[in-house]
């Protein structure tokens, strides 16, 4: 197999309680590929999984040929999985500049560094403006920016956000979804992306996986994702109305 | 109609369910009649509630200006209101029809146009819709009326109203007219007719079939000698009550017994249910047993070291007993005491996690059942009847639990007549028969044929005269060799693994038997995690050459109790998860064969294009 990123039949704990009950999925290099699923349904703790921020009790992460799991993030970050976690977490007392710069930890290729710095000032030139200023006085979008920003400086091979559209409004949804189209496109770096705004990530997304209560239920291209009358309902919002006019009711989850 | 002169069956002197309700009421009043999950909490009602609630509806029909004979429907999951408006339509002399709450708008429309039903109560919401979609069908529906009215505030519409409304219209009319329902209970009759069942029919339009109070009482008195029900025992009811099967075994023993009903939340939570319950009697359809038999399959092979051995030890004990029980002969003393200490340490164990520790009365039904199953559950303990009947003629065998004989359905009951006629088909006769379907009267002539009816089912008398089903007359395979087989042993034989749900064999005018397997979701997927079989969500599942490898065992496993020519060649796994909504599933969660077969067709040409 020569996917990029193959997960195999993880499972991840927190204490006694079963977070993610078996997954296994595979992403092949250059794709975007999305996981959409409600709260709870474990999609964090799969990413977390992935990057090495928790272990997971069973299965393997296996990465560029690699097994990763169960390794110290920086190790994986080192191997080319960058992590641009929910809520952004960016270092509000640095620097927009050093935010950007600590991204690029470990790195030895000064040019290649600064002509990534580039990149992101191309790619996000608000934070460029800002540049000097402390990272805790940007805005929640230019916060997102740069966590983004920063996990690019990474140089990754595999860039996993989890919900990069939190808490934006509908214009910096797009924003942020357009650079990620385009550093995919642009730079080569395959994306996993968790999120909620089904339609957003659908909309850049080549493939989908659905997971629900810890397992995946669903695993297609978006194409087929779209035409799903399970993922019209419950992740679109489009139902026919019934002939009251209204709809309360949902119909039963069948996956396919 | 059919000419019946059969003799009247009653029960305590009464001779139809209305006067027996009103008996039972006299005697039990105060006693808990049922209980159903409110919030999370199990609420009694008395037969006193059961009683006011059950006049009420009927006397809301009466003012409505239903008529003895005009059916009511019902279209909801299984609950206290559905047992109300079932028995308020027999005290006011109405037919009961009960509808599958997982049918769609179309099923229900033919259903409704049938049987001219002339009030239906829904559920809920969703259920409603249903039938607003196919009002312009339905002429001559006076009302509709919902029992949870959720999501309905401000719709207003002069055909449908909220539940209480029937309840307040009967309450108003019973003191206006205080002596009119009694008047409408003395008049009904033991061979009037009682509830329209439909028949889940795999060919064809469903038909609908007409069952007297006859029928009925009969059907509640069935049990074989000695009568193992009574006033304290419990039993969980989570079968469509519109299935012939659950109405006869819980709103009959509730009303000739007092055996006290429970209302499961829902299909999924069966299995909870029963265990917080522990039901006295259980009556259960094959695939449940099944299920239990995974469960624990499932939960040993994930045992410490030391439990497992317990088990292997344990059911090792439980078989030898069994087989010594079977054989008719007596179980040697030390062997019985080693059985205790299996029963104190393992066993126990078990049944209380099944919710079946305290459960006397066990009964198989409405399917054919493994032997091997049954042979499983006696090793523990539990010695489970196996019921023989279909809607056209109730309960017409029964095995008992003193004289155990796995792959037998047992004796017919007091007043039945079974006798085998051509190609070996039942046919039975006796008050347990129907009335004919209703507007089909072809159909009954087919069926009932001098008395006799042709059940449509191939049987076998065994050396103790009990009766052995071999299968239903159709689905007999007679393969391009000219030899005949029946499907239903190897399939059983196959269902008995845990990782299958349910199979289908195909071989009409073959060359060989093939198979269409469904494999158990739950336990599949919990060897593939074990076993580090990578898969992302069903369909991949059934795609992975190892699930496929593992089901391939099974079936070489199953074969071996077969000659060659009964053996399946080959097999292909339905990569569809199914739903009772589906169309290839029955109501009880049976694949129907004919849809499958036609189906999945493509699948089934290629098991014998490519057969490996």
């Amino acid at each position: 197999m020569s996917a990029l990123l193959d997960v195999r039949n993880v499972e991840t704990f927190y204490g006694p309680i079963m977070a993610i009950a078996g997954v296994s999925l595979a992403i092949e290099e250059g794709d975007i590929v999305t996981v959409l699923g409600a709260n709870g349904a474990g999609k964090t703790t799969l990413l977390k999984t992935i990057s090495g921020a928790i272990d997971c009790r069973k299965g393997q992460v296996i990465f560029a040929g690699e097994e990763v799991q169960n390794r110290d993030p920086d190790a994986v970050a080192a191997k080319g999985i960058g992590h641009v976690p929910e809520g952004r977490e960016v270092f509000p007392f640095l620097t927009v500049e050093e935010n950007l710069k600590l991204g690029a930890w470990g790195r030895r290729d000064a040019d290649e560094v600064a002509r990534d710095l580039e990149a992101v000032h191309t790619y996000f030139p608000e934070l460029k403006r800002k540049a000097a200023d402390m990272a805790g006085y940007l805005s929640g979008g230019q916060q997102q920016m740069l966590a983004v920003g920063r996990a690019f400086m990474g140089r990754p091979r595999l860039m996993i956000l989890d919900e990069p559209s939190l808490g934006l409004s509908p214009i910096l949804t797009r924003t942020i979804f357009d650079v990620i189209r385009r550093i995919n496109a642009e730079q080569g770096v395959t994306v996993l992306l968790v999120e909620q705004n089904a339609a957003a990530a659908l909309n850049v997304a080549n493939h989908g996986f659905i997971m629900e209560v810890g397992r995946v239920v669903m695993d297609a291209p978006t194409r087929e994702l779209l035409r799903s009358d399970d993922i019209r309902e419950f992740y679109l919002g489009q139902s026919d109305a019934g002939i009251r006019g209204e709809k309360r009711w949902k119909k039963r989850k069948t996956w396919r | 109609m059919l000419d019946c002169d059969a003799k009247p069956v009653l029960i305590d002197g009464q001779d139809t369910l209305a006067k027996l309700f009103r008996d039972r009421v006299g005697r039990w009043g105060d006693r808990v009649a049922f209980r159903e999950k409110d919030f999370g909490v199990w609420r009694a009602y008395t037969w006193k509630d059961y009683d006011r609630h059950a006049r009420q509806v009927a006397a809301g029909l009466m003012a409505l200006g239903l008529r003895r004979g005009d059916v009511v429907a019902i279209l909801s999951e299984d609950n206290k209101e559905w047992v109300f408006v079932d028995m308020g339509a027999h005290l006011a002399g109405c037919v009961v029809n009960g509808v599958y709450p997982t049918y769609q708008a179309q099923q229900l429309r033919h259903l409704l146009v049938d049987s001219d039903a002339r009030v239906l109560v829904v559920e809920d919401e969703e259920q409603l819709d249903k039938v607003l979609e196919i009002r312009e069908h339905l002429p001559n529906l006076l009302r509709v009326y919902v029992i949870d009215w959720k999501g309905l505030r401000g719709f207003h519409d002069p055909l449908v109203e909220p539940i209480d409304h029937l309840y307040e219209a009967g309450e108003h009319f019973r003191q206006a007219r205080p002596e009119a329902l009694d008047a409408a209970i003395d008049a009904g009759a033991n061979a009037d007719i009682a509830v329209l069942i439909y028949t889940s029919g795999t060919t064809g339009a469903p038909k609908g079939a007409l069952i007297s109070h006859r029928y009925l009482l009969h059907s509640a008195t069935m049990a074989p000698d000695p009568l193992p029900l009574g006033p304290e025992d419990e039993l969980l009811t989570y079968l469509p009550l519109c299935h012939a099967a659950e109405r006869m075994f819980s709103l009959g023993s509730c009303l000739a017994h007092g055996t006290r009903l429970n209302f499961a939340e829902s299909s999924e939570t069966v299995i909870a249910n029963l265990r917080e319950l522990s039901p006295t009697v259980v009556f259960a359809v094959p695939r449940i047993w099944e299920k239990f038999y995974s469960r624990v399959r499932t939960l040993m092979s994930e045992a410490t070291w030391l439990g497992r051995i317990g088990y292997d030890w344990a059911f090792a004990v439980g078989t030898r007993r069994a087989d010594h029980q079977l054989a008719g002969r007596k179980v040697p003393a030390s062997l019985e005491l080693r059985y205790r200490l299996a029963d104190v340490l393992v066993f126990r164990n078990i049944k209380e996690l099944l919710g079946l520790d305290r459960a006397h009365f066990l009964l198989s039904g409405a399917a054919p059942i493994s032997p091997d199953l049954l042979k499983w559950f006696m090793a523990l303990g539990l010695r489970i009847s196996e019921g023989y009947g279909q809607t056209e003629c109730g309960t017409a065998t029964m095995s008992r639990a003193d004289r155990p004989n796995p792959g037998s359905v047992g004796f017919p009951l007091p007043g039945v007549e079974v006798k085998l006629g051509e190609a070996d088909e039942i046919l039975v006769r006796g008050p347990n028969l129907f009335s004919g379907y209703h507007n089909n009267p072809e159909a009954t002539a087919k069926t009932v044929v001098d008395g006799w009816l042709h059940t449509g089912d191939v049987g076998a008398w065994m050396e103790d005269g009990s009766l052995r089903i071999r299968d239903r007359l159709k689905d007999i395979i007679i393969t391009a060799g000219g030899k005949n087989v029946t499907p239903s042993l190897l399939e059983n034989a196959l269902k008995f693994s845990p990782y299958i749900a349910d199979a289908i064999i195909v071989g009409d005018r073959r060359k060989y038997l093939s198979c269409l397997i469904m494999i158990d979701q739950e336990n599949v997927e919990h060897h593939a995690q074990a076993h580090a079989i990578p898969f992302t969500d069903y369909k991949s599942l059934c795609a992975r050459p190892e699930v496929v490898e593992l089901i391939a065992q099974e079936v070489e496993a199953a074969n071996r109790g077969f000659s060659p020519v009964e053996q399946v060649k080959t097999f292909r796994l339905i990569n569809i998860l199914l739903t009772a909504e589906d169309d290839e599933m029955t109501p009880t969660m049976k694949l129907k064969r004919s849809f499958v077969e036609k189906k999945y067709a493509a699948l089934v040409d290629q098991m014998y294009r490519e057969p490996a």
